[in-house]
């Protein structure tokens, strides 16, 4: 999920999802976020930030 | 869609499957398993299985987090739910896995106030927005799910929310692994390993797989591509001759993982001795339990709970499909009386789950072409 606005006080961010949807993320296991991050969410919980894709196999 | 497209794109998948084709040996059958729920679902939603050569098996795991919760646990769920003044959350594919006499669901139907929540911060939210009754969140799954309940857990503590707990069905993935492993009727030949929990874990908890049973583990991403080189990357272990753990997954795993969630998991759980996995029996310090520090928030010590251990119906074979002894077709009532919409099994309940995804994705072919 993208992050859309970081609520810092209370470790909280609003995520959009890949189809726009957006909900809460609790954000203390990856913090600091910054608006426009991609984040692993889980159950509502921000488990990793997503680093550039390097793994692609070369054709 | 960035993270995602990339590793979806047919002809790099192609390459692949011809590099895979070119690892292998003719004479020789391999069995990998992918431990994860998740992997599963997406081997069978992109048809995976169908670009392997015919000798590289696939075999599922024990790590769909539904499938593994004994029809006991349902029914200590249950018996908390139907509680006077209880409100009882839980995710949703947890209200369909049947218990002895009905799931969740059938409870909820029946004036139980059960509600699905999406998070553990759902359930917290509920019991702010009521004060005069007991809220109960249920919770399952792995590693991946565990530190969400746990940090859930601290802000209950934090802002004084004493009409909410937790029944904690959490498991850790290693233990079943390492069953899996000293299984006599299992051969294997390497793992795909799970990306999510290793995300939490990190890569250190599965060297003991290359270590004490000489079988390469590659950490995997879930999208088709991921799995696609996972697999290659495991041949080339074997063709090699070499036995480690490798981590394809690079872009959201990091090699020690969430150093964060694994203190905050352990301030607030603590292993229990023993815990029952479904099919698999019970597993030495394999579930977790809330640490005396958070035993208030305990729903088990709150409520009175049954405890009872209940036998899986004499027709479900989903342990056998846990420990990939069988196929889910090769259950005796898969896709007949048991389906995604009245399943018997925990297998055919989540997506997550083995029978579910074969069912769902009308993978019912029981010969593969050779690519």
């Amino acid at each position: 999920m993208t992050v859309v606005a970081v609520d810092l006080d209370r470790g909280l961010a609003l995520c959009a999802g890949g189809d726009g949807a957006r909900s809460t993320v609790e954000t203390a296991l990856v913090e600091p976020v910054q608006p426009g991050e991609v984040l692993l969410v889980h159950a509502g919980t921000a488990l990793a930030r997503l680093l550039y894709p390097t793994e692609v196999p070369a054709a | 869609m960035k993270f995602v497209d990339e590793f979806r794109d047919a002809e790099l998948g192609r390459a692949v499957a011809g590099e895979i084709l070119s690892l292998v040996e003719p004479g020789r059958h391999y069995k990998l398993m992918e431990v994860c729920g998740g992997h599963t679902h997406s081997i069978y939603k992109y048809g995976i299985d169908d670009l392997l050569p015919a000798n590289v098996e696939l075999v599922h795991g024990p790590g769909c987090p539904v499938c593994v919760i004994p029809m006991g646990r349902v029914d200590d769920g249950i018996a908390v739910a139907h509680q006077e003044g209880v409100i009882f959350t839980c995710f949703g594919d947890m209200m369909r896995v049947p218990g002895s006499n009905g799931s969740l669901l059938d409870a909820k139907a029946a004036g139980a106030d059960i509600r699905m929540v999406y998070s553990p911060l759902d359930a917290l939210r509920i019991a702010k927005q009521n004060p005069d009754r007991e809220v109960v969140f249920f919770a399952i799954g792995f590693e991946t799910t565990a530190p969400s309940t746990a940090l859930t857990l601290k802000r209950a503590r934090a802002e004084h929310q004493t009409n909410f707990s937790v029944m904690c069905s959490h498991v850790t993935i290693v233990p079943p692994v390492r069953a899996l492993l000293e299984s006599p009727d299992l051969r294997l030949d390497g793992f795909i390993g799970p990306g999510h929990v290793s995300t939490v874990v990190g890569g250190r908890p599965f060297e003991f797989i290359p270590a004490d049973y000489g079988r390469p583990v590659v950490i995997a991403g879930f999208e088709p591509l991921d799995i696609l080189q996972a697999i290659a990357m495991i041949l080339r272990q074997l063709a090699e001759d070499r036995c480690e753990v490798e981590n394809q997954y690079k872009r959201v795993v990091p090699y020690e993982g969430n150093l964060r969630a694994l203190e905050v998991m352990a301030e607030v759980f603590e292993l229990r001795p023993h815990f029952e996995w479904r099919g698999l029996g019970f597993i030495s310090h394999s579930g977790l339990k809330l640490s005396d520090a958070y035993a208030d928030l305990d729903a088990e010590v709150r409520f009175s709970v049954p405890g009872v251990r209940v036998a899986d119906p004499k027709a479900c074979q989903c342990g056998e499909v846990l420990k990939g002894v069988i196929k889910p077709w090769e259950c005796k009532v898969f896709g007949t009386a048991c389906t995604p919409e009245r399943p018997i099994g925990t297998c055919m309940v989540s997506s997550e789950g083995a029978c579910a995804a074969y069912y769902n994705f009308g993978r019912f072919a029981r010969e593969r072409q050779v690519v």
